[in-house]
């Protein structure tokens, strides 16, 4: 019983038992009597990709903007690398240990992609290499192109060797593949998990439940300044013991009631079936529409997706049950 | 309790491996600082040709359009004698008031200050690299244009070191003006025009195109800093006199206004929030 409970407990994702890189415990902030962020905790592991998940006015850049020391917070304990992110006095040896790259790009256009990398790397005890750091990120053979004439990705791309040129410990992603094309994106994500593979902790948001899902060790999802839900990608919200759902197109000159199975009509006019022993439903399913030469089509068997499952913590009716959605 | 929190930062033991390499020195990160903001403005058209080359073009052409006879008119010097040292200030206001509160409202705007603000850069020497990078532009358009004059036969300046310090406090003042306006705009769009709205009839009331020959409002440029400036320079550049603290005072005194708004106003982050 004890040996059970013992191998349990130290769920790598679950429960990191890692030093935090970051700590939060009840954060909060308001602007304008308005309240922002409303009592956040959470904990990222030294060397794990956390993803913060939520609807523009979540909250997400309010939380960030206070880890990076940009904004001051309203109460709440706040923990970066060990230092106070509002304590000025040790704003410098935080900025040292890491590397932000934010939302806008904002690069100086008159200086060349080596020449905007070198300027910041000066700006550290211990930089990274310069042509490694332009060459990581997917630029290489630009060096000398000025600034002004690379694309929106390219500048993107610049903005996170910025991010990275110092060497952090820790790096901010604020939404990073914003604006990449397919392809880049999936490069960043090389880049990010290569970090990863380097040690270094990733703290990012994003809007793009691809990412978090091909990325983040753990997702938490922020909506109206609260966490609602946190986990791995794979188990945040339930989705690990979700029931299974079938659906299929509503077979011509049958109703509900003559299914073999419990059944809702959704609004694209499928037919959805949710159970938790999903191998007895389809042989009842599939016996039935086999006797009756009903081809079930636009048959799909899954769980709900991240993105479902991210709609459903954010939607408008957070509180309301699941079968409340789908009666409307 | 204070001193608790104080002492927690600075201990040693709190700061991990991954920091320990060496800060670079103060005057290396200065210059650092100093050579990429001369690149970008270098390499800019437009604040090369209407910052640097602008007061160069004017002297140049009062040169041709003025004799070299002296007069009353200009104070008792020549015309260019008058000029020089007017139009100097003129190269000074525009590298030092008119770009930075121009390219700061820019870079505040698109984010690069935020950007900025984000890495271990101190603050103090991002703004005194500016200043350093203000001087340097002050000093090769001064230099430029003394040589101009020279060649229209104004004999060269004996009181370098009145110059140099002049043009020093002159910069430094005017950057801080020019912070201060940075730090009052908000609209990077409506910059060029706010610093051109203040200059322009400054200048103009200053005797820096037309001699002022009017009691009253020379008492009112007076005690604004353009004239003061421009007063400062024509002593040692034409009269051959040194150092004049009294006018250096009311430049300062601005220099002091504008360095108070700057450090209670300036925002890096584009939002107001």
């Amino acid at each position: 019983m004890r040996a059970q409970v013992a191998a349990a407990a130290p769920s790598p994702v679950q429960a990191p038992a890692r030093p935090a890189a970051v700590a939060v415990t009840g954060l909060r902030k308001s602007y304008d009597g308005v309240a922002a962020v409303r009592g956040v905790s959470f904990r990222v592991a030294a060397g794990e990709i956390f993803a913060l998940l939520g609807p523009n006015g979540a909250g997400k850049t309010s939380i960030l903007e206070i880890l990076e020391g940009f904004r001051g917070r309203d109460g709440g304990e706040v923990d970066v690398l060990g230092l106070d992110p509002a304590d000025r006095s040790g704003g410098r040896a935080l900025r040292e240990r890491i590397g932000l790259v934010l939302q806008d790009i904002a690069v100086e256009p008159y200086l060349t992609v080596r020449e905007t990398v070198a300027r910041n790397a000066g700006y550290y005890p211990a930089p990274r290499d310069v042509g490694e750091v332009i060459g990581l990120v997917g630029l290489a053979g630009t060096e000398r192109q000025k600034v002004r004439s690379l694309s929106g990705g390219q500048k993107r791309r610049l903005d996170l060797a910025l991010g990275l040129v110092g060497n952090p410990e820790l790096l901010f992603l604020d939404e990073p593949t914003t604006g990449f094309d397919p392809s880049a994106r999936r490069d960043a994500w090389e880049v990010v998990r290569g970090l990863r593979a380097a040690g270094i902790t990733v703290l990012l948001t994003t809007h793009y439940m691809e990412e978090a899902q091909e990325l983040a060790d753990r997702v938490a999802v922020l909506s109206g300044g609260q966490i609602v839900a946190e986990g791995t990608p794979a188990t945040i919200g339930g989705r690990d013991t979700a029931r299974t759902r079938i659906r299929f197109a509503r077979p011509a000159g049958h109703a509900l009631a003559d299914l073999p199975l419990a059944a809702e009509l959704t609004q694209d006019d499928l037919v959805t079936v949710e159970t938790a022993e999903p191998a007895r439903a389809l042989h009842q399913l599939t016996g039935w529409a086999l006797s009756r030469g009903v081809p079930l089509d636009r048959l799909t068997v899954d769980r709900p997706s991240l993105e479902d499952v991210y709609l459903r913590l954010t939607g408008p009716d957070t509180a309301g049950s699941g079968a409340e959605r789908s009666a409307r | 309790m204070t001193a608790a929190v104080q002492f927690s930062a600075v201990e040693p033991g709190t700061v991990p491996p991954g920091a320990a390499a060496p800060r670079r020195g103060n005057a290396a990160l200065l210059w650092h600082q100093v050579r990429y903001e001369q690149l970008s403005f270098w390499r800019n058209p437009q604040s090369a040709f209407f910052t640097f080359l602008f007061p160069v073009v004017i002297i140049a052409i009062f040169g041709a359009l003025f004799g070299g006879s002296r007069s009353s008119f200009f104070d008792g010097l020549t015309p260019l004698q008058y000029y020089v040292p007017t139009i100097a200030a003129v190269s000074v206001l525009g590298a030092c008031y008119s770009q930075l509160a121009i390219v700061l409202s820019i870079r505040r705007q698109n984010g690069i200050l935020k950007r900025v603000r984000a890495t271990p850069l101190p603050a103090w020497t991002y703004f005194l690299g500016l200043l350093a990078h203000c001087i340097v532009v002050s000093a090769v358009d001064v230099a430029l244009i003394t040589g101009v004059g020279r060649l229209y036969g104004v004999p060269l300046p004996t009181h370098w070191l009145a110059i140099a310090v002049t043009l020093v406090l002159g910069a430094a003042s005017f950057c801080a003006l020019g912070v201060a306006v940075a730090s009052l705009i908000s609209n990077a769009e409506a910059a060029p025009a706010v610093v051109q709205l203040v200059l322009f009839p400054l200048v103009f009331i200053s005797g820096t195109y037309l001699p002022i020959n009017s009691g009253l409002l020379s008492q009112i440029a007076g005690v604004l800093p353009v004239r003061p400036f421009n007063q400062a320079l024509i002593g040692p550049f034409g009269l051959h006199t040194g150092l004049d603290w009294k006018n250096l005072g009311v430049l300062l005194a601005w220099g002091a206004v504008g360095a108070i708004v700057a450090v209670r106003r300036f925002r890096w982050d584009p939002r107001s929030q």
